[in-house]
């Protein structure tokens, strides 16, 4: 599979220290998304096809992806096997459509009344999201009140 | 009406009442020099913005173009945001009265592009256009028009649209950061699986859905900082606006100054030089003994933005109606706090006084602040992303001269990237 090569160059070439290192490309054409299954992960996501690791705690388990563009993204999968929360930093914002998955429609409507022209923090009933940084360096977060494991506090997700 | 703008919400929530504090803003500092008018000079405002929409915090130039060659064919639009954080200009097509020519690539498909902003994008074709400001000017500057019209928003470029000027606030974003393009060797590289190219250009073969695909443009055809293809003053800008009033300003009128060190008007003179890392970086303490954090200084941010309550204990704002005055902080007085700057290597420092009011309490008769202060997120610790910009916005500007020179361009002396002030 010509992806896993591409990945385990640059796997080799960018995280020599990561505490456990995985593939997790696929061809189906799923998306990994906030709510989505760990099944997904990885899968669909056209510019974050180098490199990944993997990071276990107690209460969840952690994907890093890191793209060619040189963004990474974090997704943050509880017990459940469900994402719970994604991360991202770089010099490309990553598409969030893709990221937010079901969540994403709720975030452009709650995103439309802001009167800040600068970061996002958007606080819903169960969605979270902030946003920062300005061009060639992004950052963002978005995370799913309801399903954040207990014991892990929101500031560890970054 | 759906959203009558920033202006009225505040209008709204501040009700009657308006403080009348008397109180002179910074002490003790000499008042900055502003550049009178000269050919390298732009006066520009912070004021209500467009009409029936409103800004706070808004930094605004009129520009002129023209269709390329022509000195007959050309539109002036206003309210123009200036912004240090983004390279190129945009316009918005709503407003764009003129027929320009399409940038194409070899096959004769329309370039375009998805412009990423914070929390959102910029859509449009690429066109070329003879751009003047001042008595400055750039022959067949490489634009993007913010359109639909012609071809639809790709699926890809995600976020908030804000190709509608009740979204933007401006007809359009002058952008002058530090880096030339905005986008730059990446989105040189061609496009497929493992490539650094990013995707946010596109080639339009079709009208349809998604007739746009992301291609590779090499450097000249990218959005840049458009102040680098003037014939002379091309080296970078400076922004001068003057102290304001603690309690605001209804307008204020500064200079956008073109060129570093290249005439009398422009010399960076004592101004502290900060280099900057390459994503335009260096870092702010807040307390000046607290933890650096990630910062930059951006002229399109509204207010400061930096950390959060838990950290500086300061409330933000709540209005039951208005959730969205929670991106602001709303201490019961004003605060006047100093933060620690120092460049991203931590060797150059000093300390900046700012202050943070209490965004529900604002005068509804004013437009400018230098006050203006939100929460940015809380910093984050151990392997967490640098996660908590320290965001110095407009409010920074109000009283000083901020210099952003364009990268790889000579400016007086300074080796690599800076901002100075």
């Amino acid at each position: 599979m010509q992806t896993i090569a591409i990945a385990s160059t640059l796997l080799r070439k960018v995280l020599p220290t990561c505490t456990f290192l995985a593939l997790l490309f696929g061809s189906s054409p799923a998306s990994a998304a906030l709510g989505g299954d760990a099944s997904s992960i990885g899968t669909g996501q056209t510019h974050l096809l180098a490199s990944a690791r993997i990071q276990r705690a107690a209460t969840h388990v952690m994907h890093e992806l890191q793209a060619p563009t040189g963004t990474k993204v974090r997704e943050y999968l509880g017990n459940d096997g469900k994402v719970f929360a994604v991360s991202w930093q770089g010099p490309f914002r990553p598409d969030l459509r893709q990221l937010l998955g079901a969540y994403y429609d709720t975030y452009i409507q709650a995103a439309k009344g802001r009167v800040a022209r600068g970061p996002v923090n958007i606080e819903l009933p169960g969605l979270v999201v902030h946003m920062s940084g300005h061009q060639r360096a992004f950052y963002g977060r978005a995370y799913l009140v309801d399903r954040v494991p207990q014991g892990l506090s929101t500031d560890e997700i970054r | 009406m759906r959203r009558a703008g920033v202006a009225c919400t505040y209008a709204a929530l501040v009700g009657v009442a308006c403080s009348s504090s008397s109180s002179s803003g910074s002490s003790g500092l000499s008042p900055n020099v502003i550049a009178l008018p000269a050919d390298n000079v732009a006066e520009v405002s912070v004021d209500y913005g467009l009409p029936n929409i409103g800004y706070l915090n808004g930094l605004f130039a009129t520009v002129t173009v023209c269709v390329p060659g022509s000195t007959s064919e050309c539109q002036t639009i206003d309210h123009v945001l200036v912004d240090t954080g983004s390279s190129g200009l945009l316009l918005l097509g709503s407003v764009l009265t003129l027929s320009l020519p399409a940038l194409t690539d070899d096959k004769g498909a329309t370039l375009a592009e998805c412009t990423q902003l914070i929390s959102g994008s910029l859509w449009g074709p690429l066109r070329s256009a003879d751009f003047s400001i001042a008595n400055e000017q750039a022959k067949n500057l490489a634009i993007e028009v913010v359109e639909e019209s012609t071809y639809p928003m790709p699926t890809s470029c995600t976020g908030t649209n804000y190709g509608d000027p009740n979204d933007l606030g401006a007809n359009g974003i002058l952008g002058v950061r530090t880096s030339l393009q905005d986008c730059g060797p990446p989105c040189s590289a061609a496009v497929g699986r493992g490539s650094e190219n990013p995707g946010i250009y596109y080639a339009c073969s079709s009208v349809a859905t998604d007739g746009c695909q992301p291609t590779a443009v090499s450097l000249a055809q990218q959005l840049s900082n458009p102040v680098a293809f003037f014939s002379q003053d091309n080296n970078g800008t400076i922004i001068e606006l003057p102290a304001i009033p603690e309690e605001g300003a209804p307008s204020v009128l500064g200079s956008l100054v073109f060129g570093i060190g290249t005439r009398d008007n422009n010399g960076l003179g004592q101004a502290t030089v900060i280099p900057i890392d390459l994503g335009a970086m260096f870092t702010t303490k807040y307390p000046t003994n607290g933890n650096a954090v990630t910062a930059f200084i951006d002229s399109g941010s509204n207010a400061t933005y930096f950390l959060d309550s838990g950290t500086t204990h300061i409330p933000t704002c709540f209005s039951a109606k208005y959730p969205e005055v929670s991106a602001f902080y709303c201490p019961t007085s004003t605060q006047n706090l100093t933060a620690r700057i120092l460049d991203y290597t931590g060797q150059v420092g000093l300390n900046v006084n700012f202050g943070v009011a209490n965004a529900l309490n604002l005068s509804q008769y004013n437009f400018a602040f230098d006050d203006l202060a939100g929460p940015s997120g809380a910093p984050s610790s151990g392997t967490g992303f640098p996660s908590s910009y320290f965001d110095w916005g407009l409010p920074f500007f109000f009283g000083r001269n901020v210099f952003t020179p364009i990268e790889g361009e000579v400016t007086t002396g300074h080796a690599g990237p800076f901002v100075a002030f």
